[in-house]
């Protein structure tokens, strides 16, 4: 035992010392792609091509953020690139390069984007990365429970909640499903979907009787939900299992069950509330800490990431759509084909609704997201009443706004000065 | 021949009353056994299974020895350096949690000073910080120091999270040595060096192994710090945990089994050290 101690003590000692070379290689620090399938293939089908190569890492968000701000503290840094969700990227906006004066070639960016990324600074704090939103999917299993007169491109709140209805009656369980988990995304359901579909509004009128009135629809859909829904983080794998046979997710998170059984799913948009159909689109984008140590590669890199073939590399890997104008091969993954018409149906829908990510909220984000994780557990999980409920968030969402001075985004109409909570 | 005759239900009954202890018995180890061995069964069956497999109903017990998910892992690029980062580490951390922690340890239990309770309880309050909040600062400290991204700085981290214990049980493992021992030693003609090391270190050398172990399975375990303080060389589970978090339950079971397989073999190997916390091999 003595001498095996001494044997390894000394191995790990020699080999510490002759660690840390010197990193050559431009650090992609990132909170996107993180499953492992996706990682390699971004490391193998998307960043290979870039010359002098990328090391990519995607993190979890909170080692990710933790990361760069010890980098940011020291005034040192070996990330080169950072890759985050919207949100992500402006809580460090002051610690972000301009990058108005990197060299895009031909790409042409989505405006709306190029515009939010800014962060209201006036500088190109980001730029947009890629793109994705969230969609329905459904086993074709269900299909013939369908309501009638229900057309899955058009399909309302109501049709849903009817739909759910009767797979819960005539099949013995309930089959829809909702990512309610500690990872899922059911935040964005309530900001981008439920709320504007039934108010037009995000944060307004929070705590309208129509608010009321979509909260007690969801209520009502929640009786004929899968009670897993509270464990769920990927939709996928419920669908996959036929645990679940009528969904709502992210279209990275239902990839795999198209994928995997192009044949056996159909994908179709949000469904539509009385005030239109919400929906939330979901931007990542690409920036560069002031602390990137070689800030000529890195900005290479984002030009990179922009080019129209690494964006369609990207939509392979990742299952998140380009920002820039492209044409799509017609090669794609079966979870492009599938998803793609119907984000198409939703986005370009008569009654499509956009509510944009949360802006101008800085670290408040998190908060911001809870209030309405909040809303949701205690309405839906502990069955209290929706208008004290709502009128009890609606104080703190209040708060949190005078607090960031944060206008209105869309769909609520602009506002001088922080959005209010009617 | 009437005193037999009436003993004889007593003897069946107190037979059966043995036999029934004597089942109860073999059904809790049997029970405990499952319990341990069972999940680490059904991981490597689904790890060794097709994904189809290992999503479809009803569950296979045996596995079809599919090696796609576990080949996806090998070449995984980078695991293996992530493996290799993390018996550094987690060997580093265990000689230093020891090396720092041993002495700590003899002193508590041999010598009286001033302010001894509350160093025994200052010991502990290193755990009483939640990493997130330390990282940060740490991660600062580190990037200006250029411990950053090294093994020995994490080792270093991961050391203050393993030193409690290694001081808790190396203390009791010393204070159950008696000191006459020693007397005897100095007697005879030791120095005090001298009985320590031919005298108590024997005797405490099998705790002390197994206190090592608890600071290697701390180390391996540990995934916030690693994850913020190392970039080129992460451990295997600041490389794997998060990801696979996030990946399709076939990936789940072989990133899994990857995970605890070399934690088992090594726990395996040093499973006689281990046993001696428990006072079954202690001499």
């Amino acid at each position: 035992m003595k001498t095996m101690m001494k044997l390894i003590s000394g191995a790990a000692l020699a080999m510490a010392l002759g660690a840390g070379a010197a990193h050559a290689q431009v650090l992609f620090w990132s909170t996107q792609a993180k499953p492992v399938e996706e990682t390699q293939k971004m490391r193998d089908q998307v960043l290979s091509g870039f010359e002098g190569g990328v090391d990519y890492q995607p993190q979890d968000d909170g080692p990710w953020l933790t990361r760069v701000q010890a980098e940011l503290q020291a005034g040192s840094g070996t990330i080169g690139v950072l890759g985050a969700l919207h949100g992500s990227l402006s809580s460090l906006a002051a610690d972000l390069v301009d990058l108005s004066d990197v060299d895009l070639g031909g790409a042409k960016v989505n405006e709306a984007y190029r515009e939010l990324a800014t962060l209201d600074t006036g500088e190109q704090k980001y730029l947009p990365w890629m793109q994705a939103t969230y969609i329905m999917a459904a086993n074709k299993k269900a299909l013939e429970f369908l309501p009638e007169g229900t057309d899955l491109d058009t399909i309302t709140y109501d049709q849903l909640t009817a739909w759910s209805k009767n797979l819960a009656e005539k099949t013995g369980s309930p089959k829809f499903g909702f990512p309610g988990g500690p990872d899922g995304l059911k935040h964005r359901f309530f900001q981008g979907f439920l709320v504007p579909s039934y108010t037009k509004s995000m944060v307004t009128k929070f705590r309208s009787a129509e608010a009321e009135a979509g909260w007690n629809k969801f209520k009502e859909l929640w009786q004929y939900t899968n009670p897993n829904s509270t464990n769920y983080a990927f939709m996928q794998q419920p669908l996959l299992t036929e645990e679940v046979w009528v969904a709502f997710d992210h279209v990275a998170r239902l990839a795999d069950a198209f994928n995997q059984k192009p044949d056996d799913f159909v994908a179709f948009p949000a469904p539509a509330g009385p005030a239109g159909r919400g929906f939330m689109p979901v931007v990542a984008g690409v920036a560069i800490p002031k602390t990137a140590p070689d800030m000529d590669k890195a900005k290479a890199l984002v030009a990179y990431m922009l080019k129209p073939e690494t964006q369609i590399a990207t939509l392979r890997a990742t299952n998140f759509f380009p920002v820039v104008e492209v044409t799509l091969p017609d090669d794609m993954p079966n979870s492009v084909k599938l998803s793609a018409p119907a984000v198409a149906a939703m986005t370009g829908a008569e009654d499509a609704l956009p509510a944009l990510l949360p802006i101008g909220l800085g670290d408040l984000g998190g908060k911001f997201n809870q209030v309405y994780t909040d809303t949701y557990e205690r309405i839906v999980l502990g069955g209290q009443d929706v208008r004290a409920v709502l009128d009890e968030q609606a104080d703190v969402l209040r708060g949190l706004l005078e607090q960031a001075k944060a206008p209105c985004w869309a769909p609520d109409a602009p506002s001088q000065g922080a959005c209010p909570v009617e | 021949m009437t005193a037999i005759l009436a003993d004889a239900p007593a003897a069946a009954r107190w037979d059966s009353r043995r036999r029934a202890g004597r089942f109860l018995m073999f059904a809790a180890i049997v029970l405990l056994c499952a319990w341990v061995l069972l999940p680490i069964y059904l991981l490597i069956v689904n790890a060794l299974s097709s994904p189809n497999e290992v999503t479809g109903f009803p569950k296979r017990m045996l596995p079809s020895f599919d090696t796609g998910s576990i080949s996806f892992f090998i070449n995984f690029a980078g695991v293996a350096k992530a493996l290799w980062n993390s018996i550094l580490v987690a060997a580093l951390t265990m000689v230093l949690s020891i090396g720092i922690g041993a002495p700590a340890g003899y002193a508590l239990s041999r010598f009286d000073f001033p302010g001894k309770e509350a160093f025994r309880f200052l010991v502990l309050m290193t755990r009483a910080f939640p990493l997130p909040l330390l990282a940060l600062p740490l991660a600062v400290m580190f990037i200006r120091t250029g411990l950053d991204d090294t093994p020995v700085g994490l080792a270093i981290v991961h050391t203050t999270l393993a030193l409690p214990f290694a001081v808790l049980i190396t203390f009791s493992l010393f204070s159950g040595i008696p000191f006459e021992l020693e007397e005897a030693a100095w007697t005879l003609g030791c120095t005090r060096l001298q009985a320590f090391w031919k005298v108590v270190m024997p005797l405490a050398l099998p705790g002390i192994a197994a206190s090592a172990v608890f600071a290697f399975t701390i180390s391996w375990n540990e995934v916030f710090a690693a994850a913020v303080l190392t970039i080129e060389n992460r451990t295997l589970t600041a490389f794997l945990l998060q990801s696979l978090n996030v990946s399709p339950l076939y990936l789940k079971f072989a990133g899994g089994a990857a995970l605890v397989v070399p934690a088992l073999i090594f726990i395996f190997a040093v499973r006689k050290y281990l046993f001696a916390m428990w006072g079954i091999a202690n001499r």
